[in-house]
């Protein structure tokens, strides 16, 4: 490694960093999809020539390190790679991405005829074919009945945007429109990358940013290291259920092993991999290990692969967190929560002052879908849930959590754009845990419909589980789907992954996400606490009384 | 006759009054008067007046930037406030966008909302996405919620109900008899303070209006007063977040319109400075001891954005799109867990301040490495009114450089340097958001710092101008006296774009015109040059993002749109799109989101004074010292006195200027000039 000074090396990382997010702002300025501009479901990133990770700019953890995977691919494919080749891949068993709806774009950026890094995207398109509208239903059994699988492919070369990959796409697509504009959108955003790796190259010298590069590898893995050891060491183990689908509820396990300057994960013990899209691949796994080491340890360490390659993950194949291809893979989400609240679970006992109770965990993903005017329409929705209870304070209310972020849309957007209309969107009350420090509470949302009638699809887990308490915290309350609440009709659906439920012009399909769990013994909250909330309707009378001890007079 | 500004700022009121008659500007500055900050205005005034030797009879203009209406948001020091909402959406505030605040970070915390959710009343009624009744107001619920905002006795009632934007008539009745019921409070209805669509940000503007209302109206009450007292004839007007000028009156029922009121003074100021020295397309950089704000001036009209947030909290009217990044002289720098060297975000602030003001500080700051390295006068600063502790700047910098294991000299240039790193990328973060490319602009430095480091940001960034205007510390005031009078008028229209039928969007521009021209009416100095201009916002149906168009004059001066016009601004929509994303979807739907009209009334600017000129810096050379510069290492560098240099002098880098309120450092990679009216026009060499 040469020696450089410090200070150079980190301008050159900042200049890298602001490079990524310059990345990021192209590519959401420029997309179509509300899933991109608006809730920046996307990810940019700048990598060696070696196909290290050198910086991101992510909007969610899930997308952190996934695209390392597509320059390993892109390497032992043996394609040819000429300047100005981009090239794209949404195959999750092959580097590209987490599942189907993510396709990723990498550009190898050449100066002076040499390879000098990769400049990369990735982007959640919101239908890539597949047997429902949105590409996302959580009861698929197989990735063939996903989506398009797209191998790496190149996508553009320097003639131009190869046709026939974009119109593959588009031909299998429900919206193809969108997916144009998105995948342009992140055409110009690797162009951008490539620029700007090229000018810190010209400015600086290939050795020093080399140099530089090295050092900054160094620094993220410096930091995991002073972070570990601050955790005693030793093998912590937990264990967490997913909801069942057909037969047993699958497990998933963790030994977290913490020695010196060094950790491991093995995932020994968990469940066999699920018939249904719950499946995780490789570098969703990764993400998620690496979110939750990184929230607990040290919010700040710079993520690139110093940090990355210092971590040690085993995974048992055939097991959900290791599938045998092609198993279905869309609905990864809800199991990459589980394996974020079992990793934090572990580390709960390793550093108990540090980490909260189980967070609503899921991500509650449903989509309406249908016909309006003669246009198919596709509303996805995410919704948020309880915030886990944290050791000093309340957990929050109505946030995403762990590997996601993603914004909601707005009522008078979705009102403009579809036949449906929002009657209620509210926390609901008790659902986050008793605790010294209460858990966060989740939401209803209740969806009419008002067209000819709709298709309901979602996945959702934390239905047949509830979020944990910790130290003597109560646990938060599960979530749940249910048809027309309140009328002789009523029902609830069996469970979080559905497909193809057809609700008639005037039913209401609400929305409940889970709470989530409380922290340390909840006789131990003050009154005044539980009087706020109680006036605030965030607790009813009854819990208080109940679990609270709370009288009136207090 | 005098024309005076005066922007109150955390630490200092400045106050600059220009004598029309002779072109003279007088400049004060006061400590301000943070419990009430017209008592320091009034003062101010007062001084001016004396050091001008005029009479309050003599000013004929007053014109104001204020800090109250943000101080209130960051402090959370509002009025009790009530919101009546529509029912089963009585948490849009709770739910927001439901992001959680910091990816990683656990512990962070969302802002809380400004009505506990015990102070929000929920009413039973409907409106459509199309502003059609669903559900009729319920009588029950109104009388209930007039009654349970009565008993939570607040001083500020906001009133937002779904799709108000398109049919306000809910909103506003209820509004209108909350007001009978409840006079002495204030109340706002979200369709008159911004009806615009996406409802968690148009009801957290309404709210946060409704917060900061009652405490902006005592305030205006008792300056106006305190004005008065003075002697001084004209009732003041303030600066709006848009760089507008304002009455009172407006100010007072569109309180919301003031939280950027301060910085955006300096924005104007240095779009004027920067016109006058033929600069039209450039880069605000505001230095100041905690935080740097940036804005880019394009064609000499600086960017307005209407999605800003304020303490975590959006707020949908427009404002001048400047980004503030947590860097300034105070910043203070630290050796992270993993080696690195880290400046900021955490700011020493003026209390105790850098260690080398000598109160206390012990952590080292930017302005304690700028002390070291000799880009600040290492015995007096502020003008020779405070003598700089340079033993302590050096123990705090020595805590760094022991932590990096590296000299002090490494350590002081290095906390410049990753300083300057953070501001370039806040830069050029405004203009790549804008789809801009940063060289092509010059930076406008001001503010106590911005002079300091203007030079290296530019170099970094890649651009080759730096302009320094002759009074950098106190550019917001001369902004006030340069300030149209101006406000935006913002409505939803969410139609299509259809040139068959155009009357649906004749009705709402013609609403949003006749609110503009009343406007003008009542604000307008008889006989001012008025004029309304306009812009469209357009997508593509189902796109969630609107891209803006200028409005043909003639369809404002109209108020109407015809066919040709309305194929005209889709063509215009087609254009705008390809130019920001690189194609167009022409086969596909178009519609207008958003009508906005800018009304204005203009006001004559000051030419600035020329200075007198001279090729030679002759007695302004003050002496030598040595300077510290990434390029070369210490160097021998001369210092000079600002106010002794003339026009047309030229100062080969590396040099230092000194004056009251601010240091110029020109790197040896740099030149500066001094034009006719006294900036100094830095040319930065390019790597």
């Amino acid at each position: 490694m040469k020696t450089l000074d410090p200070i150079t090396v980190q301008v050159i990382g900042a200049s890298l960093v602001t490079a990524a997010e310059e990345m990021g702002a192209v590519l959401r300025r420029a997309s179509y999809s509300t899933n991109i501009k608006e809730r920046s479901d996307c990810s940019t990133a700048l990598f060696d020539e070696h196909g290290r990770l050198v910086a991101q700019a992510e909007n969610m953890p899930i997308h952190m390190g996934s695209m390392t995977g597509l320059i390993d691919s892109l390497v032992a494919s043996g394609l040819t790679v000429r300047p100005e080749d981009v090239f794209i891949t949404n195959d999750p068993y092959h580097g590209g991405g987490t599942h189907l709806p993510d396709i990723t774009m990498v550009k190898p950026v050449f100066a002076d005829g040499e390879l000098i890094g990769y400049s990369a995207d990735i982007a959640h398109h919101s239908d890539i074919g597949g047997r429902v509208p949105g590409s996302n239903a959580g009861d698929s059994n197989s990735l063939f009945q996903e989506g398009l699988r797209v191998p790496l492919v190149k996508f553009a070369t320097a003639d131009g945007v190869e046709q026939a990959p974009l119109a593959f796409v588009e031909l299998n697509s429900r919206l193809p429109q969108e997916r144009r504009g998105d995948m342009l959108a992140q055409l110009a955003a690797v162009e951008v990358g490539e620029r700007r790796l090229r000018e810190v190259h010209r400015r600086y010298g290939r050795e020093t940013v080399r140099a530089a590069t090295a050092h900054l590898l160094d620094h993220s893995r410096k930091r995991l290291a002073a972070a570990l050891r601050e955790v005693p060491d030793g093998t912590y183990r937990f264990h967490d259920l997913m909801d069942p689908t057909e037969g047993p509820a699958t497990e998933i396990a963790v030994a977290l092993t913490v020695d010196g300057e060094r950790v491991a994960l093995d995932f020994a013990g968990t469940g066999p991999q699920s018939p249904v899209g719950i499946n995780v691949v490789r570098p969703a796994l990764e993400a998620t290990v690496y979110y939750a080491l990184k929230a607990v340890l040290d919010p700040g360490i710079p993520p690139n692969g110093g940090f990355f390659d210092a971590v040690e993950i085993v995974a048992p194949p055939g097991s959900i967190v290791n599938p045998d291809e092609p198993a279905p893979v869309t609905a990864r989400t809800d199991t990459c929560q589980r394996v974020a609240d079992a990793v934090l679970g572990a580390l709960a006992a390793a550093v108990p002052e540090r980490v909260p109770a189980a967070s609503h965990s899921t991500v509650t993903y449903v989509t309406f879908s249908g016909e309006s005017d003669g246009d198919y329409f596709v509303y996805p929705e995410v919704v948020a849930g309880g915030g886990g209870a944290r050791p000093t304070k309340d957990g929050l209310d109505a946030v995403q959590v762990h590997i996601t972020n993603s914004s909601n849309l707005p009522i008078e957007a979705l009102e403009q754009e579809y036949p449906l209309l929002v009657d209620v969107y509210e926390l609901i009350p008790d659902s986050g845990g008793a605790g010294t420090h209460r858990g966060g509470l989740g939401v209803r949302r209740d969806v009419r419909v008002l067209g000819d009638g709709a298709e309901f699809s979602a996945h959702a887990d934390r239905q047949a589980t509830r979020p944990w308490g910790l130290r003597g915290g109560g646990d938060g309350s599960p979530g749940r789907f249910v048809v027309n609440p309140g009328r002789d009709d009523e029902h609830r659906l069996p469970g979080g992954r559905v497909s193809g439920v057809q609700l008639r012009q005037g039913d209401v399909l609400r929305v409940e996400s889970p709470g989530s769990g409380g922290f340390g013994d909840p006789a131990s909250r003050s009154a005044a606490q539980v009087r706020d909330d109680l006036r605030n309707g965030l607790v009813t009378e009854q819990a208080a009384r109940d679990l609270y001890g709370f009288r009136s007079a207090d | 006759m005098l024309r005076i500004g005066v922007d109150v700022g955390g630490t200092f009121t400045d106050v600059t009054a220009l004598d029309a008659a002779t072109g003279r500007f007088h400049i004060h500055k006061l400590p301000s008067t943070t419990d009430d900050q017209s008592v320091a205005v009034a003062e101010g005034i007062r001084e001016v007046l004396r050091h001008a030797g005029a009479e309050p009879g003599d000013v004929e203009y007053l014109g104001h930037g204020t800090t109250v209406a943000t101080n209130t948001v960051l402090e959370s020091d509002g009025a009790l406030t009530t919101l009546v909402t529509t029912a089963g959406l009585r948490d849009v505030l709770e739910i927001g966008r439901q992001q959680r605040p910091d990816l990683y970070d656990m512990d962070a915390d969302k802002a809380p909302p400004l009505v506990p959710r015990a102070l929000v009343h929920a009413v039973v009624e409907r409106m459509s996405a199309e502003g059609k009744v669903l559900v009729p107001l319920d009588e029950d619920d109104v009388a209930a919620a007039l009654d349970g905002v009565g008993q939570a006795e607040p001083e500020a009632v906001a009133v937002c109900f779904l799709h108000s934007y398109r049919n306000a008539d809910h909103e506003l009745e209820v509004a209108d008899r909350l007001r009978s019921a409840l006079p002495r409070v204030y109340v706002c209805a979200s369709a008159e303070v911004a009806p615009v669509f996406r409802e968690f940000e148009r009801f957290s503007t309404t709210v946060v209006n409704a917060y900061v209302g009652p405490k902006i109206n005592r305030y205006m009450s008792r300056l106006a007063e305190r004005i008065r007292a003075t002697g001084v004839p004209v009732e003041p007007r303030v600066i709006g977040s848009s760089g507008g000028m304002m009455s009172l009156d407006s100010v007072s029922r569109h309180p919301v319109t003031t939280l950027l009121s301060g910085p955006s003074a300096g924005v104007v100021a240095a779009s004027h400075v920067a016109g006058q020295a033929g600069l039209s397309n450039l880069i605000t950089f505001d230095m100041g001891g905690t935080s740097t704000d940036v804005c880019l001036v394009r064609d000499g009209g600086a960017l307005v954005s209407s999605q800003r947030r304020i303490n975590h909290r959006p707020v949908r009217t427009p404002s001048l799109d400047i980004h503030t990044v947590g860097a300034g002289g105070g910043s203070v720098a630290r050796v992270d867990p993993g080696g690195a060297l880290e400046v900021g975000p955490g700011s020493a602030g003026s209390q105790p301040g850098p260690a080398a003001y000598g109160r206390g500080g012990t952590e080292p700051t930017v302005t304690d490495a700028n002390v070291l390295r000799g880009w600040l006068n290492p015995e007096f600063i502020l003008g020779g009114e405070l003598a700089v502790d340079y033993a302590a700047a050096e123990r705090a910098v020595d805590g760094v450089a022991r932590a990096m294991e590296a000299d002090r000299s490494v350590a002081a240039r290095g906390i410049g340097r990753i300083a300057a790193a953070n501001m370039a990328g806040a830069v050029r973060k405004v203009s790549v958001e804008a789809g801009e490319d940063p060289r092509g602009y010059a930076l406008v430095a001001f503010g106590g710092a911005g002079p300091l480091h203007a030079v290296e940001v530019a170099r970094e960034v890649g651009m080759s101008t730096v302009l320094v205007p002759p009074n950098p510390g106190t550019l917001c005031a001369l902004g006030l006296l340069v300030t149209d009078i101006r406000t935006e008028f913002a409505k939803a229209v969410l139609e299509d774009a259809d040139v068959r039928d155009p009357d649906k969007l004749n009705e709402m521009l013609h609403e949003v015109h006749a609110s503009a021209r009343g406007w003008l009416a009542s604000e307008a100095p008889s006989g001012a040059d008025t004029k309304i201009t306009g812009e469209a916002k357009l997508r593509y149906a189902r796109q969630n993002f609107e891209l803006s168009v200028p409005l043909p004059q003639r369809v404002i001066d109209a108020a109407r749109f015809d066919s040709d016009a309305v194929a005209g601004i889709v063509e215009a929509f087609h254009e705008q799109h390809t130019r920001s994303y690189g194609f167009a979807h022409r086969d596909a739907r178009v519609q207008i989101v958003e009508v906005q009209l800018t009304a204005a009334a203009v006001v004559d600017k000051p030419e600035l004074p020329a200075v007198p000129e001279g090729t030679e810096p002759g007695d302004a050379l003050l002496g030598r010292r040595r300077v510290d510069f990434d390029e070369t290492g210490p160097v021998d560098t001369p210092v000079y006195d600002r106010t002794g240099l003339r026009a047309g002098t030229v100062l080969p880098g590396p040099a230092i200027v000194e004056q009251l309120d601010t240091t110029t450092v020109v790197t040896p990679a740099a030149t500066a000039r001094v034009d006719r009216h006294g900036n100094l026009v830095i040319e930065v060499e390019q790597r």
